[in-house]
């Protein structure tokens, strides 16, 4: 008798015996399922974890399909990069968190800005009206950036900028500020988000219809696959998705399908995909539901390696390798009870690090009521730094990794992943399903699920829909300058006064005439423009009016 | 037949995170309303202008991004401005405490904060939008039916072992001076109810008819707001304010009068059971 028939043979006698006790010790429920709906077992066994031999499913680390880990090593070399997302009211205010946050032993920046720049929109303009420096720092002119990263040395840091329909502006702002601190552009080391699929589908701070935006997000990848190698220059993001109400078969599924449209874009751009491909970085989500979490990041990396070395063909290693950040799921935080929150952060950023995620943004406890305070900032570094020091977890690599329930997982997601790749293949590719609204209808279907299912108390929320207490839900919160507004435009008025308009507006007319050329290149147009101040507003207004703006479905 | 609800649900500003917005919409129409989506960034005038156009009985605010002090009230204003001052706005989103004294004050009707069920917020604009309509809804059902008895134990076994019913549990009510003792029957229950001292309604019952049938309970809502309501309309109760009965229930008498020689009590159970 083989071992799988012995094991499925007693596994069988144990279920029946199991029965009967069941009886007298009813399960707490009749079916237990996973975020995904993915049913759990009672019990797994060496039966369902493994199909399929250790070295096409798994490998070593730093090995085709790394499904144990990117890097040979992982944490025992170094740990994740602690990056923690900052950014509100002025540029001087958030420069002043950065400096805190770094002596605080933080390793990597990432910066939030304000709705009025994600959108394009200078503060001055009549749609940035109450906006102003609420959710981010809000940039205007180069003047802004190089308040932001004042005293911040560019060759030290790595950077971060949730940016993404005017990702190519941050970006030439990035490096001017860098020539200005005397780093060339090919030391420059950070990433840009500029994922705008996922805005269509979730996150909402788009500008143009997809066609032109997808040949921005090219154009910067060629742009900066000579002159800005170490950067990274997409973070194709699933956290959204998931904030937005996704399952997180869901999150990955449409990550992935978003990633091949991006390849797919370049390619047919005329980019070799493994001149571009190392570059792209991804970024997940890490909810409560602790072992799904951990098998949906191993199922990524398992499924991305397939996809570029299969599908696209790729043979550098490094196109093979999904690098990804990890943000803690604030939606999973409450407004109730919000030291809670520090424990919930806790079990998601563990996830994360058992995942073999490369940085780690973990939120505040605050952040269902406003911006986080600088204490409880300090706080979710702090727990990042338990887990790596205290707790033991890096010591050794995937240490879940061999788990007959988190390899069957795993395995699971990685097929329900396919299935909804299969479908959206079917419907013509990511930016078509985007255009079709599928992936919105799909994610507000499992949104209002969970709704319901918190409602009807078949899912507790600890201090929400359960375990509640009289209490003021008032603690102290960051609160923007109110006056900030009128200062930020009071400064964007004297930039336009003081720069030579002249140099501006041929920069701008340049810029509109490129945009007109299909297979012209825009980020050396644009770098122009922003050595030249021209703001935001206006070079994002330049190419509204060159491209249209998209007005959702 | 009631009229039916329209609903305005809008996002002011720039900010893109509509998952709230959808699942109010969503939620709203599963009550039964009609609700018009509006997509994101809508500016107050934008806002004000389809709340009329739609001939709305209400409109929603959503917004996570902060803007809340400076956009709600806008749309409050911009409402004003065209004459339409009678629809009401309410609002939800990331919104901290403190903020929502000053939104009020600026003629935001209600705000509703994070982890409000979104069945309240739909009962809120029925209420609101038509307060004639909350007074009819009926009891959901018999919470229990209460029986005088002198001692349970002398009771219980023609309950238990010739009906055979379950007996769920036997406590103190100390408020009323008795143990009563409650048996499952079908999806409603059998309450025997004995008095603990001279004092109790209960042995002055037995004291004047003998044992049998005390009083019908009725399972319901919003006890507090139903005694108000019932108050107002006229109707003879025992207790205008609920007290605590068995299970930590919320309970009140309507007078017997009320109910035509039947004592009535009203049940609201807490969410434990």
């Amino acid at each position: 008798m083989s071992d799988q028939s012995k094991y499925h043979q007693q596994k069988q006698q144990w279920e029946t015996d199991v029965e009967k006790t069941s009886k007298r010790f009813p399960e707490r429920k009749d079916d237990f399922v996973t975020s995904s709906e993915i049913s759990i077992d009672r019990l797994y066994t060496p039966e369902e974890a493994s199909s399929g031999t250790y070295e096409d499913k798994l490998g070593f680390p730093g090995q085709y399909p790394y499904t144990r880990g990117i890097q040979p090593t992982m944490y025992r070399s170094r740990y994740w990069t602690m990056r923690q997302y900052a950014g509100f009211g002025s540029a001087e205010e958030t420069n002043k968190r950065f400096r805190y946050l770094l002596e605080q032993g933080q390793t990597g920046l990432s910066v939030a800005f304000d709705l009025p720049t994600q959108i394009g929109y200078d503060s001055d303009d009549p749609m940035a009206e109450g906006e102003v420096g609420k959710v981010g720092v809000a940039i205007d002119s180069l003047k802004d950036m190089e308040q932001l990263f004042d005293q911040i040395p560019l060759d030290k840091v790595s950077t971060s900028m949730t940016i993404n329909a005017p990702a190519s502006i941050l970006l030439c702002m990035y490096i001017a500020v860098g020539e200005k601190q005397g780093v060339p552009m090919e030391k420059l080391t950070g990433t840009i988000q500029n994922d705008i699929l996922k805005e269509y589908i979730a996150r909402g701070t788009y500008i143009y219809p997809p066609k032109p935006s997808m040949r921005l997000i090219t154009n910067i990848f060629g742009y900066c696959q000579t002159n800005v190698p170490k950067f990274n220059t997409i973070s194709i993001s699933g956290y959204h998705i998931r904030e937005a109400g996704s399952t997180a078969v869901q999150e990955v599924a449409f990550t992935i399908a978003n990633g091949m449209a991006y390849v797919d874009a370049a390619i047919e751009s005329g980019l070799e995909v493994d001149q571009f491909a190392p570059r792209l970085a991804f970024f997940f989500n890490a909810h409560n539901q602790f072992f799904e979490e951990v098998a949906k990041f191993r199922a990524a990396r398992r499924i991305w390696a397939k996809i570029m070395k299969e599908h696209y063909q790729a043979e550098n290693p490094k196109s093979w390798k999904l690098r990804f950040h990890t943000q803690t799921g604030g939606s999973t935080l409450t407004a109730q009870q919000p030291d809670n929150n520090i424990v919930r952060v806790t079990l998601q950023a563990l996830a994360a690090v058992m995942g073999g995620t490369q940085s780690l943004h973990t939120n505040s406890r605050d952040e269902a009521l406003a911006l986080p305070t600088e204490d409880s900032a300090r706080i979710a570094l702090r727990t990042q730094q338990i887990i790596a020091n205290e707790s033991g977890v890096a010591d050794t690599i995937d240490p879940l990794g061999g788990s007959y329930y988190v390899e069957s997982l795993t395995d699971k997601i990685e097929e329900e992943v396919n299935d909804y790749l299969e479908r959206i293949e079917k419907l013509g590719g990511a930016v078509q399903a985007v255009e079709d609204g599928y992936m919105q209808r799909e994610i507000h279907q499992s949104a209002y699920e969970a709704q319901k299912r918190i409602e009807s108390g078949e899912e507790i929320i600890v201090g929400m829909n359960e375990f509640r207490i009289e209490e003021e839900i008032n603690p102290d919160l960051l609160r923007v300058d109110e006056a900030l507004e009128a200062q930020q435009i009071e400064q964007t008025k004297n930039i336009r006064e003081s720069r030579n308009q002249q140099l501006v507006d041929n920069c701008l007319d340049n810029l509109k005439e490129a945009a007109r050329q299909e297979k012209e290149n825009l980020m050396p147009y644009i770098l122009e423009a922003v050595k030249a101040y021209a703001t935001v507003g206006e070079i994002a207004n330049v190419l509204r009016e060159e491209f249209g703006e998209y007005t959702g479905m | 037949m009631k009229k039916q609800i329209r609903a305005l649900i809008a996002k002011p500003g720039l900010d893109g995170h509509d998952r709230g917005a959808l699942i109010i919409a969503q939620a709203l129409r599963d009550q039964g309303m009609e609700v018009i989506y509006t997509g994101l960034r809508q500016s107050p005038v934008q806002i004000a202008q389809a709340a009329i156009q739609e001939d709305v009985d209400v409109v929603g605010l959503s917004s996570l991004s902060g803007a809340h002090k400076s956009l709600f009230p806008k749309v409050v204003q911009a409402l004003k401005d065209k004459g339409a001052e009678d629809i009401p706005v309410i609002g939800g989103g990331v919104i901290p405490a403190e903020d929502i004294p000053y939104l009020e004050d600026q003629g935001v009707a209600k705000i509703f904060t994070s982890g409000t069920p979104t069945e309240e917020i739909a009962k809120y604009i029925e209420k609101m939008v038509d307060p004639e309509s909350s007074l009819v809804a009926a009891p959901k059902k018999i919470a229990h039916i209460g029986i005088a008895v002198k001692q349970l134990e002398a009771a219980l076994p023609f309950y238990q072992d010739v009906l055979g019913l379950k007996l769920e549990n036997v406590e103190e009510v100390t408020s009323e001076q008795v143990r009563v003792a409650f048996l499952k029957i079908g999806e409603t229950r059998l309450e025997l109810l004995e008095p603990l001292s001279e004092d109790s309604p209960i042995h002055q019952h037995i004291e004047k008819r003998g044992e049998g049938i005390h009083h019908l309970a009725l399972e319901v809502d919003d006890i507090s707001e139903r005694l108000n309501q019932y108050k107002e309309s006229g109707v003879a109760l025992i207790h205008d304010t609920p007290k605590t009965g068995a299970h930590d229930s919320q309970i009140a008498f309507l007078h017997p009068k009320a109910g035509h020689g039947v004592l009535y009590e009203l049940c609201q159970h807490s969410e434990k059971e």
